[in-house]
């Protein structure tokens, strides 16, 4: 079953074409995690998925009706979308961004209810910055910022949510953590999510659908166990890797070839690696 | 994760208000600003109709405006209550224009009287003037529609599949010094004592100003306050970035737009009946946010601060080189261009906010 999905979707910023006839099915109550090489319009993908880019042709369908014929409330009840750079208000305080996030479930004359602090309190638990929710924005670091974000966006409470590279500004822990919490809020409400993700390896440990994007077409989708392998990462990124299982979880595990040596031959790492890892 | 009953987070420094079904959001501070404002314009009203060639008793002007008899009827009620109620509403138009268009702009340079809007309602109203046209029943309509054909040229111009804040506001200013020039043209143009007319109404000025001037602009004021109210809260909306705030389900093109209309409308009117007071759009606003604290401008905290502002303003013109007067704008400019090149020197150092 799927309630968002493509069909023939051609995105353009003014006239150059981005993204070329994507017809994509977004499992539903499931991780769907974007890769592919910067630029290759993932960012664009997604924004058109959360009805911020109008299609050039083809269409985004929510329940086999065109985003574009939604009214764009009815759209932030269902989807919630975290763009890569979001900017906030000047001066803004934590739990005030967080609320911003009600904003599709409130009216000019009920501007809060139980169910809009309820939502909040729990998101912010859920990203764990509640300690923080009287300090401004601007003052905290790249990372709790994130949380915060991610945050608002959970706040909203939208059965389908999209996120773009959640994971930017995080260390590694909080990037692990981030990305337990898509998973533990798909599995706990049967969220479907959507992430766009650049850490190749993370997306085929997260990831329950993988989709890999060249020059804005899909290359692969499936399962990361089927989708990965060195043949897919190589006609990708254009970087030769061994594909190992991963020791912890057995899915897929990208490994480059050796950094570059004085005195070794271009490839010749790669080839070693991969001489080794057949063997 | 734990599902005890952690404490419930609100919006920091915001109260409930519950009517019935409604909730609104009310910031303290800003509510707390807001009352202390009205108490010093209160103040400031009542120095105001004091103060003046004659000084008369405070007792005198509450029996006068009470509607008691009162000898000093005529000086208070006549001549000197009108003008600061025109001041009081241009005060308080201007600080929601700037506080609205800033808002958008998200740029406090972004002022209609930065930008191009009180130059555009002077230049077709001083044109008019040149040609004759004096009467108070039609010179308001000329000054929005000025205003009104100023925004939309800037608007035009600064167009390039969106609106880029640093190329809308410096086009604006563009426009501001050419619609200048086109004024000054028509001053020297026309007759001498129209131009001199023109002259003080250019530099905004209160003298003279009757309830013929006051009732319209209290009537107008009045059908745009269901407006403002929406503002108030659609302003909340659009101080994210478009992505998220698109993706919080916000009509941003037609949100935008209105709250556009609705500021170029009140700084035009407010133009029209006293002549562009410089500089009062723009510092009503960002002292108002300074000292509220809020994420986005507060709009009724804009205006009386707006309306305090011209209060004095006009109360210092008026005593500062008594027996002459200084026209409002004169002084508004001498607190307001220091500012003004304040912010600019801060935009150059730190990023484009
Ligand atoms: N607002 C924009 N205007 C014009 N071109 C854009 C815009 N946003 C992205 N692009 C271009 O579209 C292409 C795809 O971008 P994007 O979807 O952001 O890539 P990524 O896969 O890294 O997220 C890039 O070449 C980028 O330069
Ligand atoms: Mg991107």
């Amino acid at each position: 079953m799927t309630r968002l999905s493509t069909s023939a979707l051609t995105l353009a910023y003014e006239d150059r074409t981005v993204v070329h006839d994507l017809d994509l099915a977004v499992p539903d109550g499931r991780v769907t995690v974007i890769v592919g090489p910067n630029a290759c319009g993932k960012s664009t993908t997604l924004r058109a998925l959360g009805r911020l880019l109008k299609p050039r042709r083809g269409s985004v369908l929510l329940d086999g009706e065109a985003l574009t014929r939604l009214p764009t409330k009815k759209i932030a009840q269902q989807i919630g979308l975290l763009p890569q750079t979001p900017v906030a208000p000047e001066a803004i305080t934590v739990a005030d961004l967080v609320a911003r996030g009600r904003q599709p479930h409130q009216h000019w004359w009920q501007q809060w209810s139980d169910a809009d602090e309820r939502a909040v309190t729990e998101a912010m638990e859920r990203t764990d910055v509640a300690a923080l929710a009287d300090r401004s924005v601007d003052e905290l670091s790249g990372g709790q910022r994130q949380r915060v974000w991610i945050a608002m966006a959970l706040a909203q409470e939208t059965e389908l949510l999209l996120l773009d590279e959640p994971t930017t500004y995080l260390d590694i822990a909080h990037q692990v953590e981030v990305l337990d919490l898509v998973r533990q809020l798909n599995h706990d409400k049967d969220r479907t999510v959507v992430l766009v993700l650049h850490d190749l390896n993370q997306a085929a440990r997260y990831a329950d659908h993988l989709v890999a994007m060249k020059s804005g077409r899909i290359v692969a989708e499936g399962p990361p166990a089927e989708v990965v392998t060195a043949d897919l990462v190589r006609e990708v990124f254009g970087l030769d890797c061994v594909v190992v299982p991963d020791p912890v979880t057995g899915s897929p595990l990208i490994v480059p070839g050796a950094p570059w040596q004085a005195g070794a031959r271009s490839g010749a790492a790669s080839d070693s690696l991969s001489r080794k890892a057949a063997s | 994760m734990s599902t005890t009953t952690a404490p419930r987070v609100r919006p920091a420094g915001y109260s409930v208000v519950r009517a019935g079904r409604a909730a609104f959001l009310l910031h303290r501070r800003a509510a707390v600003v807001a009352v202390s404002l009205v108490v010093l314009l209160a103040a400031a009203c009542l120095a105001c109709l004091c103060v003046g060639e004659s000084f008369i008793a405070p007792a005198e002007v509450v029996r006068v405006i009470t509607g008691r008899p009162s000898p000093d009827e005529l000086v208070v009620g006549t001549l000197r209550a009108p003008r600061m109620v025109v001041g009081l509403l241009v005060g308080a138009a201007f600080g929601v224009a700037g506080a609205l268009i800033q808002t958008v702009a998200r740029n406090p340079l972004a002022s209609p009287d930065i930008i191009g809007v009180s130059q555009g309602a002077s230049a077709l109203t001083v044109g008019a003037m040149t040609f004759g046209v004096t009467s108070y029943a039609v010179l308001p309509y000329l000054s929005v529609l000025g205003g009104l054909l100023a925004a939309l040229l800037v608007y035009a111009f600064a167009w390039r599949g969106g609106l880029h804040a640093t190329r809308f506001v410096l086009i604006g200013i563009g426009f501001a010094i050419a619609l200048r020039s086109v004024t000054t043209l028509f001053m020297t143009k026309g007759d001498y004592l129209v131009a001199q007319q023109a002259q003080i109404w250019m530099t905004g000025s209160l003298n003279g100003r009757g309830w013929a001037e006051a009732a319209p602009l209290g009537w107008t004021f009045l059908i745009l306050v269901p407006f403002v109210a929406w503002a108030a809260r659609a302003q909340r909306t659009v101080s994210m970035d478009d992505d998220t705030a698109t993706a919080l389900g916000v009509r941003l093109g037609r949100v935008r737009l209105g709250l556009v209309l609705l500021g170029v409308v009140l700084a035009s009117v407010a133009t029209g009946a006293a002549g562009p007071v410089d500089f009062v759009a723009l510092l009503a606003p960002q002292i108002a946010r300074r000292v509220t604290r809020t994420a986005q401008i507060p709009l009724l905290c804009s205006a009386l601060l707006g309306a305090f502002i011209v209060v004095v303003a006009d109360l210092l013109a008026r005593r500062l080189f008594s027996p002459t007067e200084l026209p409002v704008g004169v002084l508004t400019a001498a607190v307001g261009a220091p500012y003004l090149i304040w912010l600019i020197v801060r935009s150059r150092t730190g990023g484009n906010r």
